[in-house]
């Protein structure tokens, strides 16, 4: 049976069960991924996944239902239970669920792909991740090389009772390599493009090729070896340039986190936490300098959180989150926008057809500055160039944070000089965004894809984008228990 | 729709052994459940939902191997799987090290499942919700989730492994707020029946109200008492950071060199043990092969790797039951936990303590240096000063950034109760509370 017959059918018995508002997702999710480590394939996984989910509104309260195994009587099986969860509910006293409007969409949507990375052979795939780990392994010194490649594919059929109708493929490729040395009791690990997996982008093969593993390796492999002789770096306050890499995240966990209206509104408190953000902060909360500009632009070319409508059917959008320091929004769905008086930001977004949808970021940018990041170094007399993520951690209502970093560079008088391992820097959200004065521009702006974003209960994954520029913070406290 | 039966998904499995090839295997894995979630005393999401997963592993060649998988519970489409498996395996280049698959063996008993908990209903979990709910004191709001689940799992493979088993598990966590305090508390049971909704509740609550009007204290090192959660972290972080045979094999482990060495107090003992009573699982891995104690840390010294089918082929020992889906980067991984209890209760080991940290709750922890395990994470929902034995009020939450072994190392009392715990849901250990000298806290937040 097609997915629009069995979301139909689920709707209809969710109504003829008493639900107010439905929305029925019929989801397929395909995964492929690929790891090669030094001369053999270590790990690959293919994975697809279908199913349907059913989210009914009863008398104000949610209920949610799910199943891998649909046929048209389990469609309006799950249709009862999602009712007879959201009846349950009722068995605490709260104010009633009201969503805010929005027009019903009916759409059809696709990632624009150069080439489709489902259709790259497989062989074609291993031997390029065999020859990225072979030029890695060229290097002496190297312990081990690893390679991978990871291919997402996710079609959402979405119906909901108010009419809407999106049928909706993102297509999602992923690339990198990461060279380990181990040695006199230490391990050190350089990673390109990006740590973690690699960089992840809205595309296809195109994003593979663009990551130019193979090229990239020796010199990849060369900083590895060379960090298990850097000395550590020590503990000192001093002016700090984060890679676009490292301040993907950090925008992550300290501004997209915390301006999550859900988190803002208690709704995450016991598991993923709040936020240090109250509601009311909206145009009156300085979060950083007059350089910080934070969008959250589900329409961006190539991010993880590109799509053309969120999964409650509401149009991709640009929102501004802070606007030259000042907090201008939220990342916000039909039922908090209710309860602020707006219009959702369409940042609905639920992990695969078992999943209620939840706000999550979408793609979340700091916008850029000017220059290039010589330019920046070059007007750095003393300071560190941080260099790709290692480790995060940011207390439950985002204030408190660290990160550590695969690799720091001294600049002095302008100018990159020796390595140091094992760098970390921690800090205070407003105060380290107040210490930002300048952001590269436009040119050194990339969307790098966080693909493992946790959140919610049950536990859900999300995938988002972040853009950035490498950019200067003055004051930050670098070296943490050194 | 509940209880498929784990039978069922043997013959589901068996399926795919025609697939051909020198070696097929199917790994049925199925999980449904409830989750009621609770915040600002509501019920704000409740969900309900089931999956069904089948991984089929071919080699062909002798040792070309691939994988598919599907989520479809029909046998033809676990056969239309294998096919595929088989396409993957024969564009897969050699593997020389492919050790074939394990034969069939007689699995310990191990988990245990209540009928109860698996067919539990949402209006008996909004039930649970509603009475701790209705039983806060006045001015303390509650957040929190409570979850019912049933794991059947199946394996068969060509070489007349046949494994069936289920489980079942129950939990309840609540985050109460008192305003300018918050406490917490959380229970993890094989039966829902188990759990004492009620009681972690109160403790919650009771967390909450002593945690009001927290003071400042400057980050540095102190003694700490870590309750069992707190306590779960550091047992969970230090399984995965080098037990594992192929970690160890690949330079990834912090135990390179000190493996039949003291790496901590000899008041320490780690084991991991999927057969023990209180634990949740089954008593078979994911290769099939019967899950068995393995100590990891016996009394201080560093005793034991845990390893999968193909470690322990290239090692020439015995597999011990810790094999993630074949192959795997990862490699071996243990998976249930345990610090052996001491003797001391937790009252006592705050009395123990002339001044330093009673700690709740670790939350975001993160790895910072693998090979010193070293982590950082934040204190949250309840941090105490404890002065001349007794608590004196809550201080604001502080990062830590510590090595575990160190703060293993300095280990001066073992609590006599044990909790299964898991922070941020990631996986659980069964850990007691730890009375600990010198735990260092690099910097604080401002609540």
């Amino acid at each position: 049976m097609e997915p629009e017959e069995l979301t139909e059918l689920a709707l209809a018995a969710a109504v003829e069960a008493g639900a107010g508002y439905a929305d029925a997702r019929w989801v397929r999710e395909e995964t492929e991924g690929l790891t090669v480590t030094d001369d053999r394939v270590d790990d690959l996984e293919a994975e697809d996944s279908s199913g349907l989910g059913i989210r009914v509104l009863v008398d104000g309260c949610w209920g949610f239902a799910a199943s891998a195994m649909v046929d048209p009587g389990r469609a309006r099986d799950l249709a009862r239970r999602a009712v007879e969860v959201a009846r349950a509910s009722a068995a605490v006293d709260g104010e009633p669920v009201r969503l805010a409007p929005a027009e019903p969409a009916v759409a059809s949507w696709s990632t624009p792909l150069h080439r489709d990375p489902f259709a790259v052979p497989l062989a074609e795939r291993v031997e390029l991740l065999l020859a990225a780990c072979e030029a890695q392994l060229s290097v002496p010194g190297l312990t081990h090389a690893k390679a991978t490649v990871d291919l997402w594919r996710r079609r959402t059929v979405l119906w909901s009772t108010e009419g809407t109708r999106v049928d909706q493929t993102v297509t999602q490729t992923g690339a990198g390599i990461e060279a380990v040395a181990v040695g006199d009791g230490d391990l050190q690990q350089r990673s390109w493009p990006n740590s973690f997996r690699g960089q992840y982008q809205g595309g296809g093969w195109e994003v593979v090729e663009a990551a130019d593993l193979v090229g990239n390796a020796p010199r990849v492999a060369a900083e590895a070896v060379q960090l298990l002789s850097a000395p550590e770096l020590p503990e000192r306050m001093t002016t700090v340039i984060l890679d676009g890499q490292q301040l993907s995240l950090q925008v992550h966990e300290s501004v997209g986190h915390p301006l999550e209206l859900d988190r803002i509104l208690g709704m995450e408190a016991a598991y993923a936490g709040t936020s240090f953000v109250r509601p009311e902060d909206q145009g009156r909360l300085r979060y950083g300098s007059p350089a910080m500009s934070v969008t959250a632009d589900a329409t961006t070319p190539g991010g993880l959180g590109t799509f053309a409508f969120d999964d409650e059917g509401v149009g991709a959008q640009r929102v501004p989150l802070v606007t030259e320091g000042m907090v201008a929004g939220f990342l916000t769905s039909r039922e908090t926008a209710a309860q602020s008086g707006g219009a959702s930001g369409g940042a609905m977004r639920a992990d695969g057809w078992g999943s209620m949808p939840l706000i999550r970021m979408t793609n979340v940018h700091l916008e850029p500055g000017q220059g290039s990041l010589d330019e920046l170094i070059a007007d750095t007399p003393d300071g560190l160039l941080l260099s790709v993520n290692r480790s995060w951690s940011i207390d439950d209502r985002r204030v408190n944070f660290q990160f550590g970093v695969e690799a720091a560079w001294e600049i002095r008088d302008g100018h990159l000089g020796r390595l140091y391992r094992n760098a970390t820097y921690d800090g205070r959200t407003t105060e380290f965004w107040g210490s930002l004065d300048a952001v590269c521009g436009p040119e050194a702006w990339v969307v790098w894809g966080v693909p493992n974003c946790g959140k919610g209960q049950p536990f859900q994954n999300a995938r988002v984008g972040h853009g950035a520029a490498p950019a200067r913070f003055r004051r930050v406290h670098v070296g943490v228990g050194k | 729709m509940t209880g498929t039966g784990s039978e069922r998904l043997l013959e589901l499995a068996e399926a795919a052994l025609g697939a051909g090839g020198d070696d097929v295997e199917a790994l049925v894995w199925r999980q449904a459940g409830g989750l009621t979630r609770f915040a600002a005393s509501r019920i704000h999401q409740s969900t309900w939902r089931e999956d069904l997963w089948v991984r089929v592993r071919v080699a062909v060649d002798g040792n070309r191997v691939g994988t598919a998988t599907t989520h479809a519970a029909d046998p033809a489409a676990v056969r239309a799987t294998a096919g595929r498996a088989v396409e993957v395996a024969r564009t897969m280049p050699p593997d020389p090290g492919y050790p074939g698959m394990p034969g069939p063996a007689t699995y310990p008993r191990a988990g245990r499942h209540d009928q109860a908990t698996a067919a539990a209903d949402p209006a008996t979990r909004a039930g649970l919700v509603a009475g701790v709910i209705r039983r806060l004191p006045a001015g303390v709001a509650a957040a929190g989730a409570c979850e019912t689940r049933e794991l059947e799992i199946a394996l068969a493979n060509t070489r007349g492994v046949r494994a069936a088993g289920a489980t079942t598990a129950a939990s309840f966590s609540i985050l109460a707020d008192a305003g300018s305090g918050t406490g917490w508390a959380e229970g993890t049971e094989p039966a829902l029946a188990d759990l004492d909704v009620a009681a972690l509740g109160e403790r919650a609550a009771r967390k909450a109200v002593d945690s009001r009007d927290p003071r400042e204290l400057a980050p540095g090192t102190y003694p700490v008492v870590l309750e069992p959660n707190a306590a779960s972290v550091l047992v969970q972080w230090l399984g995965w950071l080098g037990f594992g045979a192929k970690a160890y094999d690949e330079g990834r482990s912090f135990l390179i060199g000190r493996l039949g060495q003291r790496v901590c107090s000899p008041l320490v003992t780690v084991v991991d043990d999927a057969t023990a009573a209180d634990t949740i699982g089954v008593g078979f891995d994911f290769e099939g092969v019967p899950k068995r104690r393995v100590t990891l840390i016996d009394q201080g010294v560093a005793a034991g790797l845990v390893y999968d089918f193909r470690a322990a082929t290239g090692h020439g020992v015995e597999p011990t039951g810790h094999g993630l889906p074949a192959p795997s980067s990862e490699g071996a991984l243990p998976m249930h936990l345990s610090m052996l209890p001491g003797q001391t209760t937790q009252a006592d080991l705050v009395a123990g303590m002339e001044r330093g940290l009673l700690v709740t709750r670790f939350h975001y922890t993160n790895l910072v240096n693998l090979m010193e395990t070293t982590i950082t994470g934040m204190t949250r929902d309840g941090t105490f000063l404890v002065e001349d034995g007794r608590v004196v009020g809550a201080v604001r939450n502080l990062r830590f950034t510590q090595s575990i072994l160190e703060a293993l190392s300095s280990v001066r009392a073992v609590g006599a109760e044990t909790e299964l715990a898991a922070e941020d849901g990631y996986g659980a250990a069964r850990a007691p509370a730890l009375a600990i000298d010198r735990f260092a806290f690099s910097s604080a937040t401002t609540f």
